[in-house]
């Protein structure tokens, strides 16, 4: 699905990847983990092609392809999905309007059928319902005045809609309470499936307890400095970062070469 | 100084509106056009020095041939545009600045003359009102040669308590013969508790070179409410100045949903006189600039009563080299205590090369007064670009998802939905095509 080898990437000529490798199969989800800073929303941000970041070495392969000689619409098209740490308030955008327009790109990129606005409502209206999502956020603009919980779930719901079959969920977790955290989680699971590959950004193992990953890694100072399965999150959240920093990753990462 | 081409522009229009020798009317008015020459030609067309006009160059009058009198203008040729409102609306159309006969049948209670009809039964009003027309100095310029040519016109009068519905008016020029000026005059006599909708609709034929020069002075009697809606999709090649002026006394209302889609050089100036309490003036204005066009928004009111409101929110969208202005100007008189005065004027520039001037002007003397005001000049939000482009959206076509909505908060303010839908599509066919990216250009600003 994604093979990321020896990523570098700058932000405003400061580098911030420094040799990252990820492969991620179809079907997995994959939780990277990691301090503020990292660059984990740096990674995110690379994948869905973000101006401004620029890539000076390494490659990212997404279903054979060469993702980076994509537009960020054309990745969009292509399957990507980026649920933002911090979605963009627009104001003016419907929110309907906004996603059926989205999804109707795609489709045409497809070369599948637009859904009129009848059509379209019969489609999202169960997927409203799993994540508790109002009519009345429906007609409001896109995230405009929406609490940090609403963002996320409308973050969650518009990945309901389109359907990615690569999704990277960036701290979707953070500012939600923990049912707000159980409604998203639920939103998310749903929503495996074999076809399907999820990277879950999170700065905290909270989340990890409901949406359990195949694989978690941990990204420091640009790349992944250890990977292993679901409880090497738990050791994290044990440990904390700072023991991590303060050289605890090469124990971990002798733990688990064992 | 020296300005030989405006100089002679003047002196040749100042000589042909006095070749064009009495038009109808009584004596009063005879004097008063006399006047109107006279000042015209002594103080000239505004230029830059003209603080009003600093922005708004009047170059565009100088391919202008005089104005124009008379009706034999050639008015069979004007192709009259789609109607805007459907078709029961009562309509008056004005072709090459003639209005065209016959007038359309008033609703009870409504009269709909045209001038030298009003004059004969509405005088003393309309006497007030012309001669309420300041004429001196070059920032009056276009007003002394409007009063000068003064002929063409429309009297609306509404009785007291009359609803008269909608009155749709539509403007239109011929892309052949010359170039005129032409000036037309409104007036809109509200008495108490008549309510009118008053549409305007603004559109030539593609290529029409032609100048307009138009005033509306309305006047509303106590609890009386005017909505006046502003339809213009004039060619570029169109050269249009609006003067509305309000009378306003206690509780009364009014409304300018305005939308500037075209023209070359476009200005409206306003004015609003809230002269008895709990008057409410609102003016909501949008424009759509590619190419070289021009749109100055020229906005004053006048709070000389206590507990009015008013309120400007101007949107502009700009693309090209093209380039607005705003002006908002509001006075609250000693003694205007508990007004209330909102200002918005927010715009977007598309293009490195496009330019805007706002400017809010706000004098206050009174106590009590609720005062807020708020300028931007900014860019797309490029945050928002990519946010819409990480869902499958290209990039032109979330730009124009992002402007059309910019503009929509101004088409949102038209109460009649379908009009509004109507109006906001007609927005959105008017944007600048392309819509370039300006990721290396500032974020907006708030
Ligand atoms: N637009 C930007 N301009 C400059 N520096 C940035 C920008 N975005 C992120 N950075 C820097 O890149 C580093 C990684 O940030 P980020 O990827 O957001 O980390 P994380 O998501 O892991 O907290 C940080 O030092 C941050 O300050
Ligand atoms: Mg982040």
């Amino acid at each position: 699905m994604l093979e990321i080898r020896n990523l570098h990437a700058t932000v405003g000529g400061k580098p911030i990847l420094k040799g990252l490798d990820l492969k991620v199969d179809p079907g997995e989800v994959h939780a990277i983990m990691g301090p503020n800073g990292a660059g984990k929303s740096t990674l995110g941000n690379v994948i869905a092609g973000r101006e401004g970041y620029e890539v000076t070495a390494g490659e990212v392969i997404y279903n054979g392809k060469d993702l980076l000689e994509l537009e960020p619409e054309e990745r969009a098209c292509e399957g990507i999905f980026l649920a933002f740490q911090y979605p963009v308030e627009i104001p003016g955008v419907n929110n309907t309007y906004f996603l059926r327009a989205a999804l109707n790109a795609q489709r045409k990129y497809r070369g599948e059928p637009e859904l009129d606005s009848m059509q379209f409502l019969k489609l999202v209206r169960a997927k409203l319902e799993i994540l508790h999502i109002s009519d009345d956020l429906m007609h409001r603009a896109v995230n405009e005045g929406f609490s940090g919980g609403e963002k996320k779930r409308n973050e969650i719901f518009q990945m309901a809609v389109l359907e990615p079959r690569l999704a990277i969920l960036d701290e979707t977790d953070s500012g939600l309470d923990i049912d707000a955290l159980r409604i998203v989680a639920e939103g998310v699971n749903r929503q495996r499936s074999e076809k399907r590959s999820i990277i879950v950004v999170t700065h905290y193992q909270r989340l990890l307890d409901y949406i359990v990953p195949d694989r978690v890694h941990v990204l420091a100072d640009g790349k992944i400095a250890a990977s292993g399965g679901a409880e090497l999150a738990l050791k994290l959240e044990e440990q904390g970062y700072t023991w991590l920093e303060q050289g605890g990753i090469q124990a971990l990462d002798m733990e688990i070469r064992a | 100084m020296n300005t030989s081409s405006p100089m002679t522009l003047v002196d040749r229009w100042s000589e042909s509106l006095r070749a064009a020798g009495p038009l109808p009317g009584p004596g009063w008015l005879q004097r008063l056009r006399e006047r109107a020459v006279s000042e015209f030609s002594e103080s000239g067309l505004p230029n830059r020095k003209t603080e009003s006009w600093k922005y708004t160059p009047v170059r565009a009058f100088e391919k202008l041939e005089p104005p124009a009198f008379g009706s034999d203008r050639g008015v069979q040729a004007v192709v009259r545009p789609q109607a805007l409102l459907d078709a029961d609306c009562t309509m008056v159309d004005i072709a090459n600045g003639v209005l065209a006969a016959p007038l359309p049948e008033a609703p009870n209670g409504v009269s709909i003359l045209a001038l030298a009809e009003g004059m004969q039964r509405y005088e003393i009003q309309l006497k007030r009102l012309i001669e309420k027309v300041d004429l001196e100095g070059s920032s009056n310029a276009f007003a002394a040669l409007n009063t000068a040519c003064l002929e063409q016109g429309l009297v609306v009068h509404v009785s007291e308590n009359v609803h008269a519905g909608a009155l749709l008016m539509r403007w239109a020029s011929s892309a052949g013969g010359a170039s005129q000026f032409q000036s037309f005059r409104v007036f809109l006599l509200l008495e108490a508790g008549a309510q009118l909708d008053f549409l305007e609709q603004y559109q030539s034929e593609e290529t029409a070179e032609k100048g307009l020069n138009v005033i509306i002075q309305a006047e509303l009697g106590h609890g009386a409410a005017l909505g006046h809606i502003r339809v213009q999709s004039e060619p570029e090649s169109m050269t249009l100045l609006t003067s509305t002026s309000i009378g306003q006394t206690a509780d009364s209302r009014y409304s300018y949903r305005g939308f500037d889609l075209g023209g070359g050089m476009v200005r409206h100036e306003f004015e609003a006189e809230l002269n008895g309490p709990r008057a409410f003036a609102d003016f909501s204005g949008a424009f759509v600039l590619d190419n070289k066009r021009h749109v100055d928004n020229h906005v004053s009111v006048d709070h000389a009563s206590p507990d009015c409101r008013s309120e400007q929110f101007f949107r502009g969208v700009l693309g090209g080299r093209s380039r607005g202005v705003f002006n908002g100007r509001a006075l609250i008189r000693t003694g205007a205590d508990g007004s209330s005065v909102r200002q918005s004027n927010a715009n977007l520039l598309l293009s490195e090369l496009a330019e805007m001037d706002t400017k809010p002007e706000l004098e206050i003397y009174a106590d009590e007064v609720e005062a807020s005001h708020g300028a931007t000049v900014g860019r797309l939000d490029e945050d928002a670009v990519f946010y819409l482009r990480t869902r499958g959206l290209g990039d032109d076509q979330a730009r124009r998802m992002l402007t059309s909505a910019f503009c929509r908060a101004v088409t949102e303010r038209i109460e009649d939905r379908a009009l509004a839908a109507k109006v906001a599509e007609m927005v959105d066919s008017a944007m600048p095509g392309g819509l370039p990216g300006n990721s290396a250009g500032p974020k907006a600003e708030s």
